[in-house]
């Protein structure tokens, strides 16, 4: 059994199966960008550029990393793997091959939560160990911004948990065999994804690390292993987001099952596959489609907008569940 | 993050009074901007104190340099001075030099230098459209702008052999004659373009995102404009009817009826309306002058030597006005040539409209006036210190050179 569970924790779902989506989702976002644009998009490494992520990653890997002279060194070098480490681990925490997730507890949404602030709160630090103008700059932009989408992301997460009656993600996920959340709460899987785009930093929230502005902003400064980690953690967080969303909103894993035992995880986590790939191809499209906005327009956004719908669902959902 | 020493040097001719902590650089490398430029921004939070240029990166000496050329040879280097714009700059520079003499340039190359002007305008109005997508964090602007920006490049291809320098200005007439055949292929290929033209004014006036990072963005006043002599589109923009081929034609711009397209509002939203609506009026200015071209000679044989002599003229470039200076002595190779550039005149109303906005809009706005700063760098000396200006020669700057990058040489 403990094999078993390794195996689980090792491959799939988790460690292996999570940065293998980080880099399918890297190819998916230049090829579904690509075409919007009437590009092509990656084509030389594997079939249509497949593998184009993976080589970028080894590229950076062996590239040379140039430490600034003025960074606070010792932070510059454990931040990139602190990063790193909260959308796998949060990864673990997404039911995938059933109700339960690899890794499961009592209230473990709070635990996520915490990893979704962690995540933010790693990127500032980062940011500031590399001193240099362009990463100032942007790491008053992430604060920003952090506390500008936070507020609604936790409150729409908390809606889906008020509707399930449960803190657990296994609770919330088997409260919907019959009926998704989102049927329940629209709004709230709206303001998740929008938080979510801004966690991430997908265009239109891309002000953090605006390129024509602060260059790269926080990544500016870093290089070679840095940096390949800390893209590859970017789409990773991506697939932890979604995952998270589709936990919450779209049933997780659930849907029609087949009669036959050892298919059935097979089948929860084609269904997985599914949900996630229509909330990422959303998040997709919708970066394509728009223009970055500036940082106080974003937190006018979150602040006037977003904050107030996902409160007036939790109210209609408080209300909903009391009759 | 600066230099100390260089701002206690602006501080003390009364430039700067901030320190270089809120000091963050804007170039010269910078994915902003195409071209090397420095800009000093001094940031309170993300507020925009004060901004000080430093021009002259991409310095080439074409001016002196013309000094040593033929007549007709010049016409190629100045056309070289932009990529962009490079008809409007051989054309500025073959309408001076003719402006010395007295010949009569033939009404077809006058109707010729019109038509490729006025595709190079669609040209420089679509790059700069997608370019200020990009900018604005909108890059499916950018690409699709782009791809119909293919569109008018291969006309130009198709009409003087080039897609970029069209060599097609000589002086006293045209080098190539627009066959009556190509005449239809013209047309229906900038009708296309001001239908898309129009779809893009669809896209600015609906995309609610590109809204926000334009609209009331760099607003400038039409008094502002007149004051810091803005031209070309920017200062259309703001509501001032100032455009070279109205107000003085040129080429056969008189024979072309064109409407001088304004807004009012001044921002950058009213100069993406302006340039898309001035694709519109070009492609018709084109459709006209096909139709209404004389039949005739396109060039004249000229002596290589022009009269002595001092001209200067001014036509309107897709950025703006574009003066050109010349000054002959009776020989073959001109005494002097000047340029002024329609960026250097638009730089300081940039300058000026940064104030008060924030970092995310230097981007959007330093570029509204679509900066080509290759055109634009001059050399000039001056000691911030002491306040003096001077010239030098060729010799003296080689030699400060010298100094400069290898000190050990005259210890």
């Amino acid at each position: 059994m403990m094999l078993v569970e390794l195996l689980e924790a090792l491959i799939f779902p988790g460690f292996l199966f999570t940065i293998g989506l980080g880099f399918l989702f890297d190819w998916l976002e230049r090829k579904v960008g690509a075409h919007m644009q009437g590009r092509i998009g990656p084509l030389v490494a594997g079939p249509h550029g497949l593998f184009q992520p993976v080589a970028d990653f080894l590229k950076l890997l062996y590239k040379e990393e140039i430490v600034p002279s003025f960074a606070d060194v010792a932070i510059y070098r454990i931040a990139p793997s602190l990063f790193f480490l909260a959308p796998i681990l949060g990864m673990l925490f997404v039911p995938v091959i059933g109700t339960k997730a690899v890794a499961t507890f009592d209230m473990d949404l709070l635990f996520v939560v915490f990893l979704l602030a962690y995540s933010a709160f790693v990127v500032v630090i980062l940011s500031f160990s590399s001193a240099s103008g362009y990463t100032t700059v942007a790491s008053g932009r992430l604060v920003l911004q952090y506390v500008s989408y936070e507020i609604p992301l936790v409150i729409a997460t908390i809606t889906a948990a008020v509707f399930s009656g449960s803190l657990s993600l296994a609770g919330i996920v088997e409260s919907q065999s019959r009926v998704w959340n989102i049927l329940y709460m629209p709004f709230s899987f709206i303001v998740y994804i929008v938080a979510m785009m801004a966690e991430l930093e997908k265009p239109p929230f891309d002000i953090p690390s605006a390129k024509t502005e602060i260059v790269a902003g926080w990544l500016t400064e870093f290089s070679g292993r840095s940096l390949a980690f800390l893209k590859l953690t970017k789409e990773v967080s991506l697939v932890f987001g979604g995952g998270l969303a589709v936990a919450l909103f779209l049933g997780g894993p659930l849907g029609p099952m087949p009669a036959n035992s050892v298919l059935v995880p097979v089948v929860y986590g084609t269904y997985f596959l599914l949900k996630l790939l229509a909330i990422v191809f959303l998040v997709f499209v919708l970066r394509t489609a728009l223009a970055r906005l500036k940082i106080a327009q974003a937190a006018e956004l979150f602040w006037k907008i977003l904050t107030p719908l996902a409160l007036a669902q939790l109210a209609l959902v408080i209300v909903l569940k009391g009759v | 993050m600066g230099e100390p020493g260089e701002s206690r040097k602006e501080a003390s001719a009364g430039l700067v009074q901030y320190s270089t902590e809120n000091l963050v650089p804007f170039g010269p490398i910078h994915p902003a901007l195409k071209e090397p430029e420095y800009f000093k921004l001094y940031l309170r939070g993300e507020t925009i104190v004060d901004v000080i240029p430093r021009i002259g990166y991409v310095h080439r000496g074409l001016e002196k340099a013309a000094e040593q050329r033929r007549w007709t040879q010049n016409t190629y280097m100045f056309e070289r001075t932009c990529g962009i714009c490079s008809f409007a700059h051989s054309l500025a520079y073959v309408q001076a030099v003719e402006g010395l003499t007295t010949y009569e340039i033939p009404e077809r190359a006058l109707y010729i230098r019109l038509i490729v002007a006025e595709l190079e305008r669609i040209h420089s109005h679509l790059l700069w459209a997608g370019l200020l997508g990009h900018w604005a964090g909108f890059d499916t602007l950018f690409m699709w702008v782009w791809r119909d920006r293919e569109i008018v490049l291969d006309l130009v291809e198709a009409v003087a052999g080039n897609r970029v320098h069209k060599s097609l200005a000589t002086i006293a007439g045209v080098k190539k004659d627009i066959p009556d055949s190509m005449k239809s292929k013209i047309v229906e290929r900038t009708k296309h373009l001001a239908d898309r033209a129009y779809f893009y004014k669809g896209i600015v006036d609906t995309e609610s995102t590109l809204l926000m990072r334009t609209r009331k963005v760099g607003n400038l006043k039409a008094e502002t404009a007149q004051k810091l002599c803005a031209v070309g589109p920017l200062v259309r923009a703001a509501g001032v009817p100032r455009d070279v081929r109205a107000d003085d034609p040129y080429a056969a711009y008189g024979d072309v009826p064109l409407d001088v397209v304004t807004r009012n509002d001044g921002d950058v939203y009213s100069l993406l309306h302006v340039r898309l609506d001035e694709i519109v009026t070009s492609a018709n200015a084109i459709d006209y002058a096909l139709e209404h071209m004389p039949k005739g000679p396109i060039r004249l044989k000229i002596p290589p030597t022009i009269p002595a002599g001092e001209y200067s003229t001014h036509i309107e470039a897709p950025r703006g006005e574009l003066f050109y200076f010349v000054k002959s002595s009776g020989t073959a190779i001109p005494e002097r040539v000047k340029a002024r550039t329609p960026t250097l005149a638009n730089l300081p109303t940039a300058l000026e409209l940064l104030k008060g906005y924030t970092m995310a809009d230097v981007p959007v706005v330093l570029t509204a006036i679509d900066p080509c700063f290759g055109c634009m760098d001059r050399l000039s000396f001056v000691d911030l210190d002491s306040q003096k200006k001077w010239s030098w020669t060729g010799e003296q700057l080689r030699e400060y050179g010298i100094k400069h990058y290898f000190p050990e040489r005259n210890a």
